[in-house]
């Protein structure tokens, strides 16, 4: 620990009998008073922050920690030179969008001063505060900030392992996973069935399979019109399904067909091999493209960092988004359990601020700042056709609560559908921007 | 040493107030401000489709935050779910922090 810090939890001690003198209600302005007093607030803060992925909640957070306070020292561990979005990774598939328009670089971090270092991070020591990394060297933190996203779990569903997802994709982390679905729908013939298959919740993007089959059934009424998509879903409601029901009847007609739980929709067993895939009462459906999204957890560093619980998933204080299981350590993103926030890129955005500017009041040892976030998901049912959710959350009674928000009109004229689509776009440029620099 | 540095403190107070709130207010502003970027670009300078809001009339920013949050406007798609979750002093606040910022980037 610097010195720095030590004088900063001494100062937070007389801080803490001041506001006991004072009543709670002064405790705002005078938290203010006592950095203004200490000079510009980076001044104490050199202390290390190393963050642990580089997507939206890592990238963000490593941003807005260097931003609000450029003396600290942040490094990002990512192994990945170009991070692929899985938002807008759909559009890929659908052969709107090139896989380089969805690509972004680190470039912009690094002018901001963060150290980012391309390598994994394997392992977790909570206790001597070190990070082990894929290159065998070592890292130590004061504070640790994991954006771990998902990992599949394999053999949730019979049969479908690493080997299988390379004859049916998941495509649910982009990149060469991506390619390769894209690549199995521009082969298939005219006249084929695409087969996704949705998991019970909580997963990431919960529009996104919905959106998915939406935007291949727009590739496929281009170039394969007497093709179909059918969704197995192992549950009975999915986000926007109203809208996209609506979208998927006003646009697609009868292409796209979905089995929900109740339906016989739950897939239990996959052959990757033959394309097959077997539901709950024993239907067998046989796939010209077989894509399946299959259940999730957080990524593996949060089991490492003893972060998760026996969900899977990873409890964190809603207010600062520190693990309520290791103290200094703080995740963000879909590995979190912060509903109703939904697992998107979006809130992974907004929690990664949180995070950041808790992490600084907790260096400063100042209390944490009211945390509020913002979410909105825009789904594509066709390039014209834009449906949305958005959300604003609060805390309330010390839990995250929604404070407003809500979908797309359904009587929206096609005007407003299209503005929909168009934000879409200046959503990704912007959310993309904020989060890596990069112009798309 | 605790007491004597709340003492000190104590006094120096009443000198205080208005630097206080504001820094206080300034970082709370900023970070509810944060949320605004993911499709206003950071610092809400980013110019497109979706329209930058840095640099911008305070009384413009407020009176158009206030109309999504109390008028159902038919021509706005997500801003009034979105205004909705903020108190008017909030949309204040935000109106005045982002006037404040330089001016817009350029694509």
């Amino acid at each position: 620990m610097t010195k720095s810090n030590i004088k900063n939890q001494g100062l937070s001690s007389s801080r803490r009998d001041l506001l006991k003198l004072m009543g709670a209600a002064s405790a705002l302005p005078l938290l203010g008073a006592c950095s203004s007093l200490g000079g510009p607030r980076s001044k104490d803060l050199s202390a290390r922050v190393v963050v642990v992925g580089g997507g939206f909640g890592g990238a963000t957070a490593a941003k807005y920690l260097k931003r609000n306070a450029p003396d600290l020292d942040v490094t990002l561990i990512e192994p990945n030179k170009v991070f692929y979005t899985c938002p807008f990774s759909n559009l890929v598939l659908a052969g709107m969008r090139t896989m380089d328009s969805i690509g972004h670089n680190y470039n912009e971090l690094r002018e901001l001063g963060v150290r980012v270092v391309h390598t994994t991070a394997q392992d977790v020591d909570p206790v001597s505060r070190t990070v082990s990394l894929g290159d065998g060297s070592s890292i130590r933190y004061e504070k640790l900030l994991l954006s771990p996203g998902i990992d599949i779990r394999w053999n949730a569903i019979e049969g479908y392992d690493q080997a299988a997802a390379e004859q049916a994709p998941h495509a649910w982390k982009a990149g060469d996973q991506t390619r390769l679905l894209r690549r199995q729908i521009e082969a298939m013939d005219d006249g084929g069935v695409f087969v996704l298959t949705a998991p019970a919740n909580p997963f990431r993007c919960p529009p996104g399979p919905y959106e998915r089959a939406s935007l291949v059934a727009h590739y496929l009424s281009q170039q394969k019109p007497r093709s179909k998509v059918l969704i197995l879903d192992a549950k009975d409601n999915f986000s926007k399904q109203g809208l996209f029901m609506q979208g998927w009847k006003d646009v697609h007609g009868d292409r796209i067909e979905w089995v929900g739980l109740s339906g016989d929709g739950k897939v239990t067993r996959v052959d990757a091999g033959k394309r097959e895939v077997e539901t709950e009462f024993g239907t067998i459906h046989k796939a010209s493209v077989l894509n399946v999204v299959p259940p999730q957890k957080a990524g593996f560093i949060a089991d490492r960092a003893g972060v998760t619980n026996e969900s899977g998933w990873v409890p964190v204080d809603p207010v600062t988004f520190e693990s309520t299981q290791v103290k200094d350590i703080y995740v963000v993103g879909d590995a979190t359990i912060a509903a109703p926030m939904p697992k998107s890129g979006f809130a992974a955005n907004a929690q990664g601020k949180v995070a950041a500017a808790a992490i600084i009041a907790a260096l400063e040892g100042q209390r944490p700042l009211e945390p509020s976030w913002a979410n909105t998901c825009y789904s594509l049912i066709n390039p014209e056709y834009g449906i949305s959710v958005a959300a604003v959350y609060r805390i309330q009674e010390g839990l995250i609560h929604e404070s407003s928000g809500g979908v797309s009109p359904s009587d929206a004229n096609a005007t407003f559908r299209k503005l929909e689509a168009d934000y879409a776009s200046g959503w990704y440029s912007a959310i993309t921007q904020d989060t890596w620099g990069t112009r798309r | 040493m605790k007491t004597s540095f709340a003492l000190t403190f104590a006094l120096l107070l009443p000198a205080l107030p208005a630097l206080a709130d504001d820094q206080a207010n300034t970082a709370q502003t900023a970070l509810l401000a944060a949320s605004c970027a993911n499709c206003h670009g950071t610092d809400g300078k980013q110019a497109g489709v979706i329209p930058a809001i840095a640099n911008r009339p305070a009384t413009a920013l407020e009176n158009q935050l206030m109309e999504f949050k109390h008028s159902d406007s038919t021509r706005a798609t997500v801003m009034p779910r979105i205004a909705k979750g903020y108190s008017d002093d909030e949309l204040k606040a935000l109106a005045q922090y982002f006037s404040r910022i330089g001016s817009a980037q350029q694509r």
